[in-house]
């Protein structure tokens, strides 16, 4: 793969983790519902070998902050440090099977979400639905399926 | 050198997230940015206007009759109202003017906006209208539904707009008891997908349960007179400055299609 297929991987996958995103569902659903721009980068870091990873994750969290209307910064920085994780556990997560790589991504989501809850709090006062704390369990639940998924985008 | 690359972006996003809660300077960034996102709210929204119109070209004529029958029915019922309420406005301008009051009746401008099946964060309480600046929708103006105030427009595309609710935790309007004029600020309630708190109301303050309150209008921020809730409970804690006093919305939030953008005439 050339640096110029990785990134066209990157923003087709990013348009489809955005248009998922905002979709409306109930709200419990909502709640519990993966954070799909993590899962999808996610994939795309492990089965791309794309570089510049921290940019990517940070322009993509940024554009994330402004379509979803909130701290611009907040997806930024919980996408950065979520992604550093995920380098440092690369090779082990490439060879790994699905549960392994499905703790891996719980590990991950829990990063994120704890970054998101904090900047979210720090900001705004402690003001969250619980719900919310479902949804790293969800995202590795799921996470056989976008793997699936976007294997067979990739292709 | 990788713990550089790392830093970099963790100092800028934080660096981003001090400036976009403290100053104002990156909204001008952020509009421009969202309007060029804006297309993935078209694609999103695709589906319900395929369905919205299939449904309109494959409606029942008949149903169709029976519904406009129904609508100019409805229509004459609301212009007889209005014609109460137009004698009720003149009188109450005569009157003012014997008192040499200052107050006028607010002239108010409406445009309906259709509410799109689209979502936005998950902890905050956000809908989207299809009415954007293109439309003459602008920041803080007020949206209202058939039943009440629904929220205040917080962010504006050429073809959408935001609205935050008024049920959600960072929302603040301020409110006037219909009974007393009493006043307060009203506030959204995480823990409750349609409850709504007041602040800043005295302890020996007059308000009762079943007081409805309003839109005060009060830094002329909001059009004033519009339904906002109706008390629900009210608690007066010995060591508290204030009454807690809990609020349900008139609007039901959950069952919102159409809602009006209100804004003064003279805007």
């Amino acid at each position: 793969m050339t640096n110029t297929t990785h990134l066209f991987l990157l923003i087709k996958i990013s348009i489809i983790a955005f248009i998922i995103g905002a979709i409306s569902l109930p709200s419990f659903l909502e709640l519990i519902s993966p954070f799909w721009l993590l899962s999808f980068f996610i994939y795309w870091l492990i089965y791309s070998n794309g570089k510049s990873v921290f940019t990517s994750a940070f322009i993509l969290g940024i554009l994330l902050d402004v379509l979803q209307g909130g701290i611009l910064g907040q997806n930024a920085l919980a996408l950065v440090l979520s992604s550093a994780f995920i380098l440092n556990v690369k090779k082990s997560f490439f060879v790994s099977n699905i549960t392994t790589q499905q703790v891996y991504i719980f590990i991950s989501t829990l990063i994120y979400l704890i970054t998101f809850l904090l900047i979210h709090s720090l900001v705004n006062g402690l003001n969250i639905k619980w719900l919310i704390l479902l949804s790293p369990f969800t995202s590795a639940l799921l996470w056989p399926l976008i793997r699936l998924l976007l294997a067979k985008l990739k292709q | 050198m990788r713990l550089l690359k790392l830093l970099v972006p963790v100092f800028l996003s934080i660096i981003l997230i001090v400036f976009d809660t403290r100053f104002s300077y990156l909204d001008n960034f952020k509009k421009f940015t969202l309007t060029l996102l804006s297309p993935i709210y078209v694609v999103v929204d695709l589906p319900s206007q395929v369905i919205g119109w299939v449904n309109d070209k494959g409606a029942d004529n008949d149903k169709l009759i029976s519904e406009n029958d129904y609508l100019q029915g409805q229509l004459i019922e609301l212009k007889v109202r209005l014609q109460t309420y137009n004698n009720l406005a003149l009188e109450n301008q005569k009157i003012s003017k014997l008192l040499d009051s200052s107050y006028e009746i607010p002239n108010h401008d409406v445009k309906l906006a259709h509410v799109k099946s689209i979502s936005q964060s998950r902890l905050s309480k956000k809908i989207i209208i299809g009415k954007g600046s293109n439309d003459g929708a602008a920041l803080s103006q007020l949206i209202v539904g058939s039943d009440g105030a629904v929220g205040q427009i917080t962010q504006v595309t050429p073809m959408y707009s935001t609205v935050r609710l008024l049920t959600d935790p960072t929302q603040h309007m301020p409110v006037k008891n219909s009974r007393n004029g009493i006043r307060g600020i009203t506030k959204g309630v995480a823990s409750n997908a349609n409850g709504m708190i007041i602040e800043f109301v005295p302890l020996d303050s007059d308000v009762k349960v079943g007081d409805i309150f309003l839109t005060s209008g009060i830094g002329n921020l909001y059009p004033s007179g519009y339904l906002v809730g109706r008390v629900t409970a009210i608690n007066d804690t010995i060591d508290a400055s204030f009454l807690s006093i809990s609020l349900q919305p008139t609007q039901n939030m959950n069952k919102l299609e159409l809602v009006l953008i209100v804004k003064e005439k003279n805007d």
